[in-house]
């Protein structure tokens, strides 16, 4: 305070009185959009998986089929060579079994999740997905699985083309 | 191949966001007069110091100079000259607009201030800096308390 001011001017307003007509108001919202893109390598696979295949990228330096492929080896530091088309089976490299859904509820019926090594990709490169169609006791590493796709015309270009893994 | 620049993301998969990052701004006690007064009764508001005889337009609460509280509103002519100008031709997205629009600070006569408006019914190219100006008021019951309840100046 000063010497003209002894006490603050103003009306303390609650947000409720904001939306109000209360005071007269300017509401704005900056036109800031943005684009994020899924980068060359991650944008072909989608593009892709929309198509109802499964694409990765070589590097011939290390002789690794990369899934989802990169454009740079990471174990060598140098650009990937080529595309290659890998396979829609695969193996259970590991899983899990999800009594919770993604909002944290309890469910009877459990999400089974897993690491599958794609068919014509290195050993140890593969998409996680879900599983489906198959007893939740009877899964193992090392089961053999294959994509369950959506109908072509539902596909949009995500990982969610396919909708799961069933045993082969 | 691989290091061709992609310099737009919407050339390749991509995902378009909006972030909403909105605001509510108020005016405060003395802009909420002032945008009351324009709303209902067609007037402009402005504040005077008596110690150092400055007219704020807008006006303020506080003197610049001397931090004294400002408490004598005087009404003043809705009239001005142009100070400054510029033409646009483009929106503030960058798109053409269909006619050139000129935006003029506007010094208000009587006060030693003034205000950014569109000034219109005059030819572009017979703008002069000094042109005497006055307000075009939105018709009461249109105007919502804002300074587009001057619909813009034209020349005297």
């Amino acid at each position: 305070m000063s010497k003209n001011m002894k006490t603050l001017p103003g009306t303390p307003l609650s947000g409720k009185e904001l939306k109000s007509d209360k005071v007269i108001t300017f509401n704005w919202r900056p036109n800031a959009k943005y684009a994020w893109s899924a980068g060359i390598a991650y944008g072909r696979f989608l593009d892709e998986l929309k198509e109802g295949r499964i694409i990765g990228r070589r590097c011939r330096r290390c002789e690794r089929t990369i899934v989802p492929p990169r454009m740079f080896c990471e174990q060598c530091f140098v650009a990937t060579d080529e595309w290659v088309y890998v396979k829609d089976t695969g193996t259970i490299n590991t899983f899990s079994l999800s009594y919770l859904d993604a909002d944290a509820n309890r469910i009877k019926e459990p999400i089974i999740v897993a690491v599958i090594d794609l068919d014509g990709a290195s050993p140890g490169i593969g998409i996680l997905h879900k599983l489906g169609n198959v007893d939740p006791k009877k899964i193992d590493v090392g089961m053999k699985v294959k994509a369950v796709w959506k109908p072509p015309e539902e596909r949009e270009g995500a990982v969610t083309d396919i909708l799961f893994w069933e045993p082969l | 191949m691989s290091f061709d620049k992609i310099r737009d993301p919407r050339k390749i998969r991509h995902q378009i966001g909006d972030m909403e990052c909105d605001y509510v701004y108020t005016a405060g006690i003395t802009g909420e007069r002032f945008y009351l007064a324009l709303r209902d009764e067609g007037k402009l508001l402005a504040t005077h110091c008596e110690k150092c005889n400055i007219t704020f337009m807008p006006p303020r609460m506080y003197c610049d100079l001397c931090f004294g509280e400002l408490t004598e509103y005087k009404e003043v002519h809705p009239r001005g000259v142009i100070e400054s100008y510029t033409i646009t031709y483009e929106n503030r997205d960058g798109k053409p607009l269909a006619e050139p629009l000129v935006l003029a600070f506007i010094k208000i006569d009587g006060t030693d201030g003034g205000l950014i408006h569109t000034v219109n019914e005059i030819q572009p190219q017979s703008l002069k800096i000094g042109t005497k100006v006055e307000a075009v008021f939105e018709v009461k019951g249109k105007r919502k308390g804002a300074l587009t309840d001057i619909k813009h100046f034209k020349p005297v």
